[in-house]
C-alpha cells in the first residue's frame, strides 16, 4: 500500500517540477512583459498545487495525519496568484512597458 | 526510488529558480523582475515542501504559509510602488 | 441566506434536545434532518433555498479547476513550439456583471483561462481589457467568458 502511495505522490510532485520548469523556460524565452507574465502566473500555480498535493498525499499515508495547513496553504495560493499576475500586468501598463512589436491590437490605448 | 525521484524533483525546482533568476538579473524593465521574483518566490514554497519530504518532518509545513503570505504581499507592494510611487497612499479616493 | 441558515442550526439543537445528547454528531445529523425540513418546504420562504447557492458555489470551484488545467497546457503549446509565432494584443470585453467581488471572481478566472489576461479594469467597472496571448483565439475566449463564467457567477449571486 505504501508503495502505491509513494508513486502517486512522487508522480504529482514530477508533474509539478515539470511544470515548474516549463514556466522558468517561458519566462526566459517570451518576449515581452505580458506574454512572461502568462507563463509565470498560470503555470507556478498549477505546479505548486500539485507538488502540496503530493505531500499532502505522502504526510497523511506515512505519519497518518491529515495536515490542514498544506490544505489551507493550496487554497491561499489558488486565490492570490492571479490577483497577483493581475496588479503586475496593470503595473507594467501603468508604467509605460512597450509591448512586443509583433502586438496586434491595443484597445486600451484607444480608449484613454 | 522515492528518494532519487526527490532528489531529481528538487534538482528540477533549482535549475527553473536559475532561470527566474537569469530574468530577475537581465530582464530589461522594473516589472520583468517583478514576475522573476514572484515566481521564485512560489519556488521557495516548493522547495520547502520537497525538503520536508526529504527530512521526513511535518514542522517546515508552517513556513509554507508563511512565505505564500510574504511573497503575495511583497508582489501587491511593488505593484503598488511601480504604479503609483508609494506604497501607503493617505488619499484613498484616488 | 443567513436566516435559513439560521433556521437549521436551530433546529439542529432542537433535535439536540430531543436526543438529550449534547455532541458534535447529535448536532451534525440534526442539521441534516433540518436539511430535509427546509427542503420539504423550500417553497415558503421569500429566498432561494440556501443548498442551490452552495451547489452554484461547487460548480463554480470545479469550473475554476477545469480552467486551470486546460490553460496550463495552452501556454506548454505556445512555450515549447520552436517558432514564437503567435500576435498578442489586447482587446477590451464588456461585462454585464455589476457587483464588485463578481467582477473581481469574473477577472480571477479570466485570468485562468487560456491564454488570456486582465490587464485593466474601466472606472465604471464596465469594461475589462484582457491581454490575449494570441489574439486569433479572441472569438473563442469572449465566447467561453459570456457563457461559462458569467452564467456560473451569475447562479451564486441570483
Amino acid at each position: 500500500m505504501i508503495e502505491i502511495v509513494e508513486i502517486l505522490s512522487a508522480g504529482f510532485i514530477l508533474i509539478g517540477v515539470f511544470l515548474f520548469l516549463v514556466s522558468a523556460f517561458g519566462v526566459i524565452r517570451l518576449p515581452d512583459v505580458y506574454t512572461r507574465n502568462h507563463a509565470a502566473s498560470k503555470s507556478s500555480t498549477l505546479g505548486i498545487m500539485f507538488i502540496l498535493i503530493g505531500t499532502l498525499l505522502y504526510f497523511y499515508y506515512k505519519h497518518s495525519h491529515f495536515d490542514f495547513r498544506v490544505v489551507l496553504a493550496i487554497f491561499f495560493i489558488f486565490m492570490t496568484s492571479p490577483v497577483a499576475g493581475h496588479l503586475i500586468n496593470r503595473s507594467a501598463y501603468h508604467s509605460g512597458v512597450k509591448m512586443w512589436d509583433k502586438s496586434v491590437q491595443d484597445d486600451l490605448k484607444k480608449n484613454r | 526510488m522515492f528518494d532519487l525521484l526527490l532528489k531529481i524533483a528538487l534538482l528540477g525546482v533549482s535549475l527553473s529558480m536559475i532561470g527566474f533568476l537569469y530574468r530577475l538579473i537581465k530582464g530589461p524593465s522594473v516589472p520583468d523582475r517583478v514576475v522573476a521574483l514572484d515566481a521564485m518566490g512560489i519556488n521557495l514554497i516548493a522547495i520547502v515542501a520537497l525538503a520536508s519530504i526529504v527530512m521526513d518532518t511535518s514542522a517546515y509545513l508552517e513556513a509554507i504559509l508563511l512565505l505564500g503570505i510574504l511573497s503575495f504581499i511583497g508582489t501587491v507592494a511593488f505593484a503598488k510602488f511601480l504604479e503609483k510611487g508609494e506604497i501607503i497612499e493617505n488619499d484613498r479616493n484616488r | 441566506m443567513s436566516f435559513q441558515i439560521l433556521l437549521n442550526v436551530f433546529l439542529a439543537v432542537i433535535w439536540m434536545f430531543l436526543k438529550n445528547e449534547f455532541n458534535g454528531s447529535t448536532f451534525i445529523i440534526g442539521y441534516v434532518l433540518g436539511l430535509g425540513i427546509m427542503f420539504v418546504f423550500r417553497h415558503f420562504f421569500t429566498e432561494r433555498f440556501y443548498l442551490n447557492r452552495v451547489k452554484a458555489v461547487i460548480q463554480l470551484t470545479l469550473i475554476f479547476a477545469r480552467e486551470l488545467i486546460l490553460s496550463n497546457v495552452s501556454v506548454l503549446k505556445v512555450v515549447l513550439k520552436p517558432k514564437l509565432d503567435m500576435r498578442p494584443g489586447i482587446f477590451a470585453f464588456e461585462t454585464v456583471l455589476t457587483k464588485d467581488w463578481e467582477i473581481t471572481i469574473l477577472s480571477n478566472l479570466i485570468t485562468l483561462t487560456p491564454g488570456t489576461l486582465v490587464v485593466e479594469v474601466s472606472e465604471d467597472n464596465r469594461i475589462l481589457y484582457i491581454h490575449a496571448m494570441d489574439i486569433a483565439d479572441k472569438e473563442e475566449a469572449v465566447d467561453s467568458i459570456k457563457n461559462t463564467f458569467e452564467k456560473a457567477i451569475m447562479e451564486v449571486s441570483k
